[in-house]
């Protein structure tokens, strides 16, 4: 797919720019164009083929019954009826929507708090160190930090029973009960997201004027007052961004729940996406599997554009 | 939130212009909840630290020592030497994200200086209709993709991670950003004194660019290096397992795994993200916020 970098070579430009009438200056706007392609070729190229076809592909197996041997059947949208009448589906879209909700309100609740006392005047040098160690979670594979936390949850070994039953508490199934599973789940997604959101929030913290901060303190408005009215109106454009991200990465939840729990007990943690994979490549149904998928596809589709839509009409308000 | 009560508290006099409602007080809570914050943000890393120093039968001793109590470096000697080939693993991954990195910092950006410094018709759909890739999961892609591979005799070779990997649009977006930040004089200059557009790119702007690059580079070798799905699906052999399939192989079911030698290898694992972290932190995060707040 490189390949096209050298072709770009085109005849040098004629010596003067401006000398030439206008046949001469299509040429040149020909030539332009075609450098456009050219350049961005392999992207268009990489698209169509790992994104568009397959999105495309996903959509017709939606419509069909497919199990990789025999070829695809068209059967309509037999595949989207069976939905409603799938129990497992019901349980694990119910256990996603509420890590969804958890992670809107937990991720860009601590991030926000975090952020709002990070922007306060600390030494540079506190800033840094508290801003890295929030966000080096982020930076590791889930995979790796999942590892890490479901030997913390251990019920008899781990740390986080010990802590609890030292102050007194009663031990904790946090692997395999069906609450307590969900939980795990959603303690290690916020513990590894946090870091990215508070970044997002810090970020339009600082693009808040502080004379329009201040002019509110000189009215005599106090600390709530001025961040309900005047810092969260300005860092709402963050907001929007950082509640879309957390709920189309909620949304896709998967190897956290690999690691701590594989789904269980039961279907008690079990994501949709764990459920596509399962239906997809251990029983092969792929049809079925595909208009699931398909479901997801559209859930975040709407999310971004109802993002995409308030971002716009926020701005236009300015 | 925590900052409601605060201005109750009398502010001190003659301490600067605007400190009048922020008082020490305030301060000292902050950093006390930012503490706490931080400590369990980097205590799950040092649990894994110390225990990957312990002979395994210490490994889950209550109460948890935190510090390291031996410097015993055989776990690392078990963990690439078991039964899950831990340094064939690792070598995948390299070579995967290696080559992801690489074709994604040729292709990203020449595409995204097209879009914003070149003229051509249907410049601004085709690069609506990219943007709009971002909006697809993977997971809807999965399925045709894994029978694409299959088609092409790919499942289970590294080839079908790097072929995807080697383009996306999200480093088009971030370059074309960058690029349409660039004085359009620097580009007609170039193209006054006769380099063609091809001379003009390699020669004026991607030099320009290469803060942008790099920082592209590091996030997809990230990218790369931390992915699960794709290879947990096309992948089926410890042969070609990348590292985070062979250290959930490694850790077994219900992690029955030897939990020191586990945490050696994922403490290996983790070393390529705590470089990048302390090299190029201050990169990463200014390109990845500068979409959301600036939009």
């Amino acid at each position: 797919m490189t390949l096209t970098a050298p072709q770009t070579q085109l005849p040098p430009a004629p010596p003067s720019g401006r000398g030439g009438g206008p046949g001469h200056r299509s040429a040149a706007r020909r030539r332009e164009a075609l450098t456009g392609y050219m350049f961005t070729a392999p992207t268009v190229i990489g698209f169509l083929v790992f994104v568009l076809g397959p999105l495309v592909a996903a959509l017709y197996l939606s419509l069909t019954k497919y199990n990789i041997l025999t070829a695809p059947k068209f059967v309509g949208l037999d595949n989207y009826v069976r939905m409603f009448r799938d129990e497992r589906l019901a349980t694990t879209y119910g256990n996603t929507v509420l890590y969804v909700g958890a992670a809107v309100v937990l991720i860009n609740g601590f991030a926000l708090l975090f952020a709002v006392l990070i922007n306060q005047r600390l030494p540079r040098a506190l800033t840094y160190v508290f801003r890295s160690a929030y966000f080096f979670p982020y930076l590791v594979a889930l995979v790796y930090v999942s590892i890490i936390w479901q030997a913390l949850f251990q019920k008899d070994t781990g740390i986080l029973n010990y802590y609890i039953t030292a102050m007194g508490g009663e031990r904790i199934d946090w692997l395999n009960s069906s609450e307590f599973s969900k939980v795990s789940v959603i303690i290690v997604d916020t513990w590894r997201n946090v870091g990215f959101a508070m970044l997002i929030f810090v970020a339009a913290l600082q693009e808040v004027p502080k004379d329009m901060v201040e002019a509110a303190r000189m009215d005599g408005a106090n600390e709530w007052q001025v961040f309900r009215r005047i810092t969260l109106p300005m860092i709402s454009q963050a907001t929007f961004f950082n509640i879309t991200i957390t709920i189309i990465g909620a949304f896709q939840i998967y190897e956290s729940i690999i690691v701590l729990t594989r789904g269980g007990p039961g279907d008690a943690s079990r994501s949709v996406v764990m459920y596509i994979a399962e239906v997809a490549f251990n029983k092969f149904d792929m049809g079925y599997a595909s208009a699931i998928a398909v479901t997801l596809f559209v859930i975040i589709m709407l999310v971004t554009l109802v993002q995409f839509r308030l971002r716009k009409s926020w701005v236009n308000n300015e | 939130m925590s900052n409601a009560n605060v201005s109750v508290l009398p502010s001190r006099p003659g301490t600067g212009k605007t400190v009048r409602r922020r008082p020490g007080v305030g301060k000292s809570v902050s950093v006390a909840l930012l503490v706490i914050g931080a400590v369990g943000m980097i205590a799950p890393f040092l649990w894994m630290f110390t225990t990957s120093l312990r002979d395994a039968s210490h490994a889950y001793d209550l109460p948890p020592q935190w510090l390291p109590t031996e410097w015993d470096w055989s776990n690392y000697a078990g963990a690439v030497s078991g039964p899950v080939p831990i340094l064939k693993n690792m070598f995948n991954s390299a070579v995967i994200a290696i080559a992801v990195s690489i074709g994604m910092i040729i292709t990203a950006p020449m595409a995204g200086y097209a879009f914003a410094k070149l003229e051509f018709p249907g410049r601004n759909s085709i690069f609506v209709g990219l943007l709009s890739s971002l909006m697809v999961p993977a997971q809807v892609t999965i399925i045709p993709l894994f029978l694409l591979m299959r088609t092409f005799g790919l499942l289970d070779n590294p080839l079908s991670l790097i072929l995807p990997g080697i383009t996306g649009a999200l480093g088009v977006f971030l370059l074309r950003q960058f690029f349409l930040g660039l004085p359009q004089e620097i580009i007609d200059a170039a193209r006054m004194d006769g380099a063609t557009a091809w001379q003009t790119y390699r020669l004026i702007a991607l030099p320009l660019a290469k803060n942008a690059v790099s920082t592209l580079g590091v996030i997809t070798f990230l990218g790369s290096w931390n992915a699960y799905f794709a290879p947990s699906i096309f992948l089926n052999s410890t042969d070609t397992a990348t590292l985070p399939l062979g250290l959930v192989l490694m850790l077994g079911p219900y992690g029955a795994g030897n939990v020191a030698q586990v945490m050696a290898a994922t403490t290996i694992a983790i070393a390529p993200a705590l470089i990048v972290f302390l090299v190029a932190q201050r990169w990463i995060i200014a390109s990845l916020t500068q979409s959301a707040v600036k939009g």
